[in-house]
């Protein structure tokens, strides 16, 4: 059954639509770019957000009236990916703090998070930014009060059930648990995003 | 041709905004102050988004090495060609081994250059603008140094003085009025933390990059068990981390984030942003969305006047 969602305005020139699922708003973000007159559709994992030119303000309220998304989901049958990870130590700082936090020793973290097969479900925050689900769904941990200012490129943070990569150097609000060489953005690759929503994720310890 | 001889804090060469990157994580990027970036470009005759250079706090120097025609608006306190003091907001015509010096800003915080046909910048993800964190756009993707060679696409000599009227030059104090909407999570604070949000005075923190100014004096304490779902945020969301000091994102927002978003920066004032400098006092004025749109296409009409004759 296709559930009707309903817009919300969250600023002037921007209008929100929830739903219930990362799928659900990566799905429903790609129908809207197709569909609407907007500056950006962008998936969060839970919304989705229409920026738009004031000048075409009536244009994407009419639009957005009437929307709908499927709670479906397409199975992935491409192979995971794998991404090593050097846990802890310089790169990862916080992750005796959250093995604590989850009452777990170092090894028993590891082993959870190279075991499962994890899959992306977002791009985000800065380019090639990859929010990965997977974790169980007791490995909840709250993101920093305040994030740090310099977070290098590489590192690997969990937080609220994900793990996220950063591709970049920049200020970063996740506990850091390790670091990967993997580079998830390539400015000027014909493909610079290394992950895409959808993609399946193994973690190896190096 | 221009040769930086001092880069000051941070330069770079800006243009349009990196429109539809924002779900690959790409930010918009562009002038932090749109509007004194595109009364530059005027000046000298260029579209509204040629690259110009955005210079931070001033303390910019460079020698002229062509006949040349240029512009500075935004944030001025002196500028000086070959020692003299020269004038904002007016077409500039300068000859070979001339030396313009943006002299340090005390009220405002960016200063533009605009040259008549625009600098050269490399492209990347459809936009010329420089996105220092992933070494995007303008000059391979990094701030200005001393050396530089900044080069004009076209011959940059224009054959006419002009001037921004007097009505449309944006003047920076050491305080700022911001119409602002409420948001997805402005329901998180309490009756008092709202009314303090659009009725109290913050001062700008310390932290006022392209990326974010935060918003100091008083903390908010949005109900968060700091577990929400990470959501779209753009230029003008104010964001609550749990430290409870918003912080307002700019050209540079990040394209996601994980904070209550308790406030959004209409966009007609936006590109006031770009101006504010720590220790500004900065209050925002709540606007209904519909009544900040009518805001935003009156003032757009105002400025096409001159922007657009």
């Amino acid at each position: 059954m296709p559930t009707r969602l309903i817009p919300r305005r969250i600023a002037d020139d921007v209008i929100e639509l929830q739903v219930s699922s990362p799928v659900e708003a990566q799905t429903l973000a790609s129908a809207l770019r197709e569909l609407v007159p907007a500056e950006d559709v962008i998936a969060g994992l839970d919304r989705v957000s229409v920026q738009f030119h004031p000048s075409c303000a009536a244009q994407i309220e009419h639009a957005l009236q009437d929307v709908t998304v499927e709670n479906k989901t397409k199975p992935n049958s491409a192979p995971p990916i794998e991404i090593g990870i050097s846990y802890g130590g310089e790169y990862g700082p916080d992750l005796a703090s959250v093995c604590e936090a989850l009452d777990l020793s170092t090894d028993a973290f590891i082993e959870t998070h190279t075991q499962r097969v994890h899959t992306v479900e977002m791009i985000g925050f800065t380019p090639g930014f990859s929010y990965i689900s997977g974790l169980p769904e007791n490995f909840s941990v709250p993101r920093l009060a305040s994030p740090r200012p310099r977070v290098p490129a590489g590192s690997v943070g969990v937080s609220a059930g994900f793990t996220g990569i950063y591709a970049l150097n920049g200020p970063g609000g996740w506990p850091l648990i390790g670091k990967t060489d993997a580079e998830l953005f390539r400015a000027n690759n014909q493909d610079p995003f290394l992950l895409t929503p959808g993609q399946l994720v193994r973690f190896r310890a190096l | 041709m221009l040769v930086v001889t001092k880069p000051g804090l941070q330069s770079t060469l800006q243009a349009a905004p990196r429109i539809g990157y924002r779900h690959f994580g790409v930010p918009y990027a562009g002038p932090a102050d749109e509007l004194s970036h595109a009364l530059a470009n005027r000046l000298v005759g260029n579209t509204a988004t040629t690259p110009a250079l955005e210079i931070t706090f001033g303390g910019f120097e460079a020698e002229v090495e062509t006949e040349c025609s240029i512009a500075v608006t935004g944030a001025y306190d002196q500028i000086h060609i070959s020692g003299q003091t020269a004038p904002a907001h007016t077409t500039l015509h300068l000859k070979s081994g001339d030396r313009i010096e943006i002299l340090p800003v005390t009220r405002g915080t960016r200063t533009y250059l605009a040259i008549a046909t625009g600098f050269q910048a490399d492209e990347a993800f459809g936009s010329k603008s420089t996105y220092l964190p992933a070494q995007l756009g303008g000059l391979d993707g990094r701030a200005l140094k001393a050396g530089d060679r900044l080069k004009s696409v076209g011959s940059p000599v224009l054959r006419e003085t002009r001037e921004t009227p007097v009505s449309h030059r944006p003047v920076f104090a050491h305080a700022v009025a911001l119409r602002a909407c409420a948001s997805a999570e402005t329901d998180l604070l309490d009756e008092a933390d709202r009314k303090s949000l659009f009725e109290d005075t913050f001062i700008a923190g310390r932290q006022a990059t392209r990326m974010g100014v935060t918003l100091t004096g008083r903390t908010l304490s949005p109900m968060s068990d700091g577990q929400m779902k990470s959501a779209p945020v753009f230029p003008g969301t104010i964001q609550c981390p749990p430290s409870g000091t918003p912080v307002v994102l700019l050209c540079d927002a990040q394209t996601t984030g994980g904070y209550p978003r308790i406030g959004h920066i209409a966009r007609c004032d936006r590109h006031l942003l770009g101006q504010i400098r720590p220790g500004d006092q900065t209050k925002l004025l709540q606007r209904r969305p519909e009544d900040a749109l009518r805001d935003y296409a009156e003032k757009r009409k105002f400025l096409d006047t001159w922007l657009k004759p």
